[in-house]
C-alpha cells in the first residue's frame, strides 16, 4: 500500500507518530516495573533515580498471601481452559465437519455467550451458587469461566479444522482407521500449534477476568485481579506494593503473548480473520 | 488455502465407515457438541431466574422477600438514574469505540509498512491488550496520582498541577476512555493490520499506475476491502464497551457523583453493594436487551459484508 | 507430540494444585513477634491465675475458631497476640484479612449463608444496624453477665459509655443507640478533629482555627504553602458512605441538623433543612476554596497521606488518621503534626463529634460460641488493650483506664494536642446518625450528591439537598418505626 518513493519527511513523520504511540503503549509497563523497586518514602520526591530496594517484593510475596492468589488464578484459568479444550475441541470438529440441522444457530449461540454482559450472569449466579455450594469454589469459577474460554476455543479451533482438507481424513479412512483414530492420530497433531495458541489466548482472557471472581469468590479463593484492589494498606498507601502486585499479575501474560504471536489474530477475532 | 467443505454425515464417498446404525450417525454431531453446550447453557439458566427475581424485592440483607410485580420495572423506568445510566452507557461506548476504531485504523496503516522498526513494534504493541483491565486501571491511577505519579510529575514541568483525571465530572469520562483505549486499541490494530496484509496487491498496483492519489486509493480501494475486518473489530469492541464494568469500577466505582454510572455499574451497586437484588435487575436486563439487538444487527451486516468481500476477491 | 503437551499441562496443573493445598493452610496464626510470648507472660499475669468464681481460661480448650478481619492496624495488633491467646486458652484460631474495599461484602455473604463460618467478625457500629435486625449477630449481654464465662478482671464499666453504648441498640429504627442488647465489643475507636502541620503554621505565623469562620479565613493563606500542588485542607470525598461520616457528619451535627426524624411511623429525611443546607454550603465552599482538586477520589488513605507528605496543611478526619502519619518514620512530616478540636459553627459551643468503632461481634450461627466468647473477652480486656495501645498503634482505646494510664499518656505526649482534643470532645462523642437498616445506601447517595454539588451539577445546594431528601425518603420507605 505504500509506494517505495515516499519522501524522507513523510517517512520521518510516520516513524515519529509510531514512536509516540509506542511510548504511550509501553512506557506505563516499564514505569510500573520500575517503581516496584522504590521504597514508599522515596515515592514522593524521586522520579527515575533512587536507591532500589526489594522490600516491596518481600512485603507482597512473603507478607501477604499473594502467591496463593497467583496460584488460585493459575488453577482457575488453567482449569477453565482445560475443560474448554476437552469439551470444545470435539464440538469444533463437529461444527467443522458435519452438516446438521441448527448447526449455524448452535454455533452462533455459543458465540453469543461471549457477548453476554458479565453483570447479567453474576447476579443470579451469585444466589444459585450459594444454594449449590459452588460459591467460592474452584469448580464454580471454572464453570463460569467457560463463558470466556469456550466460545473462543470452539470458534477458533473450528477454523483450524476447516483449514485441513478433507482428503487427509478420507485417505486415512480408506486405510481403515476408525473416525476416532483419525481424529486423535492425524487431525489433532495437525492443529496442535493453533490449538495451543488458542488455549493460551483463552488462558490469558480467563486470567484477566475480574467481574466473575469479584462476586463469585473471595473468601477462600481470590484471583489476582480482585486482590489487586487490596493494595492500599490502612495507614499509608503502599504504592510500591501496588506496583509489585500489578507487575506480577501482568508478567505471565506478557510472556505468553510472545509465545502465541503467530496465531494471535485468529484467536482474537474468534477465527473470523486468518492472520 | 481453500476452505474444505464440511462433510455431510449422511453422504460420503466411503460407505464402509458409516455402516453403523443410521440414527447414531445422525446424532453423532449433536452428541459431540452436547458437553460444550451443557456446560455453557448451564451457566445461562440464571438468566431465566433473573427475570423471575426482577419481579421480587429480594435483598440479601433481609431473609424475607415477596413478589412485588412490576414495581421494580416501573420504579426504574421512572427514575432519572435509569435513563442516566443508559446515557452514560452510550457515551462511554461511543467515546471508546470511535477513538479505538479511528486511531486504531491509522496506527495499523502506519504499521503496515515493512521496515525493521514496524516489524518489532507489531510484536510488542500487543502487550497492553494482555494486561487485565483492572490492572491497567491500577497502573494508570498510579501514574496520574497527584502526589507520586510520573505523569503528574511530567505535567508539573509545564506548570500543570493536580490535574483531576478521574476526580472531576469534566475529565472522568476522558480518563476512563483513555484507559480503555490503552488496553484495547491494540486489538483493533492487530485485526486491521492482518486485514491490510491480506489484501491483494494487484488493485493497488493498478491504481498507482493509473496515477491515483493516496487518498483516492484509500477511500475507494483500501476501506471497502477492509470492511470485513473493520466490522469484526467494531462488533467486538462495541459489545464490550457497552457493558464495561471492570475499568469503571476500579477507577471510581461510578463516580464522581454519577458521572460514570453506566448500566453495569449501576446494576452492581444496587444489586451487590446495597444488596437490592430485585431492584438491580431492570438495569441488567435492559443492558442485555440493548446488546442483543445491536449485536444481531451488526452480525447480520457483517455476514452480508463477508459475502460481498468474498465475491470480490 | 500432543501427548508431550498433555503431559506438560497435566503436570503443571498437578503441581499447581499441590502447591495451592500447601498454601491453603498458611493463614493460621504464624505471624511475627516471636518475642511476644515473654511479654505476654509478664503482662498477663493476672489472667493466668485461674480466678475463683469458677472461671477458667482453659474451659474451651481444643476448640477451633475462624475469624474475619478487616485489614487494619487493630487487626494486625490482634494477630500478633494470637499465639499468646492460644497458649492461654488452648483454642486454635484461623483468620482471614480482607481489605476494607471488599470486606463487608464478604462478611454479609458469610453471615447470610448461616453456615456458622466465621465465628467472629470485625464490624463497625453501622453494620450492626443491618446485621442485628436480620438475626445474624449474637447478643453478648448474657455472656458478659455470666460469671462462669467471663473473667472477673473484665470490668465492663471501664469502657467509655458513649463508645460501648454505640454498639447497643434495641433494633427499632429511629431509636438512637445506647440501650438494648450488646451486639459487639469495641477494639478501639476514632473521633473526628482537626490535625494540622504545626511547623507550617509556625512558619506562617498562623494559629489553628476554633470556628468554621476562622477555618475559612485560613484557606487562602495556606494555598500552595509548600510550593505548587499543595493545598490547605485534606478531607475525604470518594463516592462512599465513609466520606460523610467523619468530618462532615461531625460538623453537620454540631450545626444542629438531623439526618432523619420520626414522623408517625415513618422515617423522614431532613437533609434539606435550613441548618443542613447552610452547613453543606459551607462545606462545599471549603472544598472549592481550600481542598484538593482531586478531592472526589480521596479516601481516608489519600487524605492522611497528603498531610504526612506535606501536601496538605490540615486534615479534618479521624484523630487516629493523623496519628498514624505522625508516628516516627511513618511519613515526611512525622513529628510535626498537632491536633485541635473540630471547628465549631458560629454561635455553637459544643462539638458533637461522630465516631467510628472497630468492634468484634459473634456470628449467631456460630457452632463455637463459648470459645468465641473467650476470644472476644481476651482481645477487649484491660491487659490486651493496654498492650495494644502502648505498643501496637491502637488509638483511641475504648477503655478509660487504658487512656488515662501513665504509659499511654507518655506515648500521646509525642502527639501535641491529641490528648487535650480528646478530653475536650469525648463527652459528646457518639453516633450522630439515626439508626436504620438502609444506612449505607442513603449515606452513599449523600456522598454522591456532595460530589455532584462540587461538580456543579445543581444550581444550588438547596436544590441538591431537596433531590437527596427525595431519594433518601424513597430508600427508607419500607422501614417501619416501632
Amino acid at each position: 500500500m505504500f509506494s517505495e518513493n515516499q519522501s524522507l519527511l513523510s517517512r520521518l513523520i510516520q516513524n515519529l507518530l509510531l514512536i509516540i504511540y509506542s511510548i504511550f503503549a509501553l512506557f506505563p509497563l516499564f514505569w510500573m516495573a520500575l517503581i516496584t523497586f522504590k521504597s514508599d518514602l522515596q515515592m514522593f520526591n524521586t522520579t527515575f533515580f533512587f536507591t532500589p530496594t526489594l522490600e516491596n517484593y518481600k512485603a507482597v510475596l512473603i507478607g501477604t498471601d499473594y502467591i496463593k492468589t497467583f496460584i488460585d488464578n493459575v488453577i482457575v484459568s488453567g482449569g477453565a481452559v482445560l475443560v474448554s479444550v476437552l469439551a470444545g475441541v470435539p464440538a469444533a470438529y463437529a461444527l467443522a465437519r458435519f452438516n446438521f440441522k441448527y448447526k449455524e444457530d448452535l454455533a452462533f449461540t455459543i458465540l453469543s455467550f461471549k457477548f453476554a454482559p458479565e453483570i447479567l450472569v453474576i447476579l443470579p449466579l451469585f444466589m444459585i451458587y450459594q444454594k449449590l455450594h459452588l460459591y467460592d469454589t474452584y469448580l464454580g469459577l471454572i464453570w463460569v469461566y467457560q463463558l470466556i474460554t469456550m466460545p473462543l476455543l470452539i470458534w477458533v479451533v473450528r477454523g483450524y479444522f476447516e483449514d485441513i482438507s478433507v482428503e487427509v481424513e478420507q485417505a486415512a479412512e480408506l486405510d481403515g482407521y476408525p473416525w476416532y483414530s483419525v481424529f486423535w492420530k492425524i487431525l489433532l497433531p495437525l492443529i496442535k500449534p493453533g490449538l495451543v495458541a488458542s488455549a493460551l489466548l483463552a488462558f490469558i482472557f480467563a486470567w484477566n477476568s475480574f467481574t466473575f471472581s469479584l462476586q463469585l469468590s473471595g473468601f477462600n479463593i481470590q484471583t489476582v485481579t480482585v486482590a489487586s484492589l487490596r493494595y492500599i494498606a490502612s495507614d499509608t498507601v503502599h504504592y510500591g506494593q501496588m506496583a509489585v502486585a500489578a507487575t506480577i499479575a501482568a508478567l505471565p501474560e506478557v510472556i505468553l503473548a510472545l509465545l502465541i504471536q503467530k496465531h494471535l489474530v485468529r484467536g482474537l477475532s474468534f477465527g473470523a480473520v486468518k492472520g | 488455502m481453500a476452505k474444505s467443505k464440511p462433510v455431510a454425515a449422511e453422504v460420503t464417498q466411503d460407505n464402509s465407515l458409516y455402516n453403523k446404525k443410521p440414527w447414531l450417525t445422525r446424532a453423532r454431531p449433536y452428541l459431540i457438541i452436547a458437553p460444550s453446550l451443557l456446560i455453557t447453557i448451564g451457566i445461562l439458566v440464571p438468566f431465566v431466574s433473573a427475570i423471575f427475581y426482577s419481579l421480587t424485592n429480594y435483598s440479601f440483607r433481609s431473609p424475607n422477600w415477596k413478589f412485588i410485580g412490576l414495581d421494580n420495572w416501573i420504579n426504574a423506568l421512572t427514575s432519572p438514574e435509569y435513563w442516566h445510566a443508559i446515557w452514560v452507557t452510550i457515551q462511554y461506548a461511543a467515546a471508546t469505540t470511535i477513538s479505538e476504531m479511528l486511531l486504531g485504523l491509522g496506527i495499523a496503516i502506519l504499521l503496515s509498512r515493512e521496515t525493521r522498526f514496524t516489524k518489532i513494534l507489531r510484536v510488542v504493541l500487543i502487550f497492553p491488550l494482555m494486561i487485565a483491565p483492572v490492572i491497567a486501571t491500577l497502573i494508570w491511577q498510579l501514574m496520574t496520582n497527584n502526589s507520586v505519579g510520573i505523569i503528574e510529575k511530567f505535567l508539573n514541568l509545564f506548570n500543570i498541577y493536580n490535574f483531576t483525571w478521574s476526580s472531576s465530572p469534566k475529565t472522568a469520562l476522558f480518563t476512563a476512555a483513555l484507559i480503555d483505549f490503552w488496553v484495547y486499541a491494540p486489538f483493533v490494530i492487530v485485526l486491521i493490520l492482518a486485514g491490510i496484509q491480506s489484501l491483494p496487491k494487484s488493485p493497488f498496483e493498478a491504481s498507482r499506475i493509473d496515477g491515483g492519489s493516496a487518498w483516492f486509493t484509500f477511500k475507494n480501494l483500501t476501506l471497502p476491502m477492509l470492511k470485513p475486518f473493520l466490522y469484526i473489530a467494531l462488533i467486538f469492541r462495541l459489545m464490550a464497551a457497552m457493558q464495561e464494568f471492570a475499568i469503571i469500577f476500579a477507577l471510581t466505582k461510578g463516580g464522581p457523583g454519577d458521572t460514570l454510572m453506566n448500566l453495569s455499574v449501576t446494576a452492581y451497586n444496587t444489586g451487590f453493594a446495597f444488596m437490592k437484588f430485585g431492584k438491580s435487575l431492570p438495569y441488567i436486563l435492559t443492558l442485555w436487551l440493548i446488546i442483543n439487538i445491536i449485536s444481531k444487527r451488526l452480525v447480520a451486516n457483517w455476514q452480508k459484508v463477508m459475502k460481498q468481500a468474498s465475491g470480490n476477491s | 507430540m500432543k501427548r508431550h503437551w498433555q503431559k506438560i499441562i497435566t503436570l503443571t496443573l498437578a503441581i499447581a494444585m499441590i502447591l495451592s493445598l500447601a498454601a491453603c493452610g498458611g493463614s493460621t496464626a504464624t505471624t511475627a513477634a516471636p518475642a511476644a510470648t515473654t511479654t505476654a507472660a509478664a503482662a498477663g499475669g493476672g489472667e493466668t491465675s485461674a480466678a475463683a468464681a469458677g472461671f477458667d481460661w482453659k474451659q474451651q480448650d481444643g476448640s477451633k475458631l475462624r475469624v474475619m478481619f478487616n485489614q487494619h492496624p487493630y487487626a494486625e495488633a490482634i494477630i500478633q497476640k494470637i499465639p499468646d491467646f492460644t497458649a492461654l486458652t488452648g483454642i486454635e484460631v484461623e483468620y482471614s484479612l480482607t481489605p476494607e474495599e471488599n470486606y463487608f461484602d464478604k462478611v454479609t455473604t458469610a453471615l447470610n449463608s448461616k453456615s456458622g463460618d466465621p465465628d467472629i467478625f470485625m464490624t463497625g457500629a453501622y453494620q450492626v444496624w443491618e446485621y442485628a435486625p436480620a438475626g445474624y449477630v449474637e447478643d453478648l449481654s448474657t455472656y458478659i453477665n455470666d460469671a462462669g464465662k467471663t473473667s472477673p478482671d473484665y470490668d465492663f464499666a471501664d469502657f467509655y459509655p458513649g463508645i460501648v453504648g454505640s454498639l447497643q441498640w434495641d433494633l427499632v429504627a429511629g431509636h438512637k443507640t445506647g440501650s438494648g442488647p450488646q451486639w459487639a465489643l469495641p477494639l478501639g475507636f476514632e473521633m473526628y478533629s482537626l490535625a494540622y502541620n504545626k511547623s507550617v503554621f509556625a512558619d506562617l505565623g498562623l494559629t489553628p482555627p476554633k470556628t468554621m469562620e476562622e477555618l475559612k479565613a485560613l484557606l487562602p493563606k495556606l494555598k500552595e504553602f509548600n510550593g505548587p500542588g499543595s493545598y490547605a485542607l485534606a478531607i475525604r470525598g470518594s463516592r462512599n458512605w465513609a466520606t460523610i461520616h467523619p468530618g462532615y457528619m461531625t460538623t453537620f451535627a454540631s450545626y444542629g441538623a438531623q439526618d432523619f426524624v420520626v414522623e408517625g411511623n415513618k422515617l423522614v429525611s431532613k437533609v434539606n433543612s435550613p441548618e443542613s443546607v447552610a452547613m453543606t454550603d459551607e462545606w462545599v465552599q471549603m472544598i472549592k476554596d481550600g481542598g484538593a482538586p482531586s478531592w472526589s477520589s480521596y479516601t481516608w488513605y489519600q487524605a492522611g497521606a497528603d498531610l504526612g507528605a506535606g501536601k496538605a496543611a490540615m486534615l479534618y478526619d479521624a484523630d487516629c488518621n493523623g496519628y498514624f502519619q505522625n508516628v516516627e518514620g511513618a511519613s515526611q512530616e512525622a513529628g510535626d503534626i498537632a491536633w485541635v478540636p473540630a471547628p465549631l459553627p458560629e454561635g455553637k459551643s459544643d462539638i458533637f463529634s461522630n465516631m467510628w468503632t472497630w468492634a468484634i461481634a459473634m456470628n449467631s450461627s456460630s457452632k463455637n460460641k463459648d470459645a468465641a466468647w473467650m476470644f472476644m473477652q481476651y482481645f477487649t480486656s484491660k491487659e490486651y488493650t493496654q498492650w495494644a495501645s502502648v505498643n501496637a498503634k491502637v488509638v483511641d482505646p475504648a477503655r478509660k483506664s487504658v487512656f488515662e494510664s501513665a504509659d499511654f499518656q507518655a506515648v500521646l505526649d509525642k502527639a501535641e494536642g491529641f490528648a487535650a482534643t480528646f478530653d475536650a470532645q469525648i463527652a459528646n462523642t457518639g453516633i450522630q446518625f439515626t439508626p436504620q437498616p438502609h444506612f449505607f445506601e442513603t449515606t452513599t447517595e449523600w456522598a454522591a450528591t456532595l460530589q455532584d454539588i462540587v461538580g456543579g451539577k445543581y444550581k444550588s445546594t438547596q436544590e441538591a439537598m431537596d433531590a437527596l431528601k427525595k431519594k433518601m425518603d424513597e430508600i427508607v420507605s419500607d422501614v417501619e418505626v416501632g
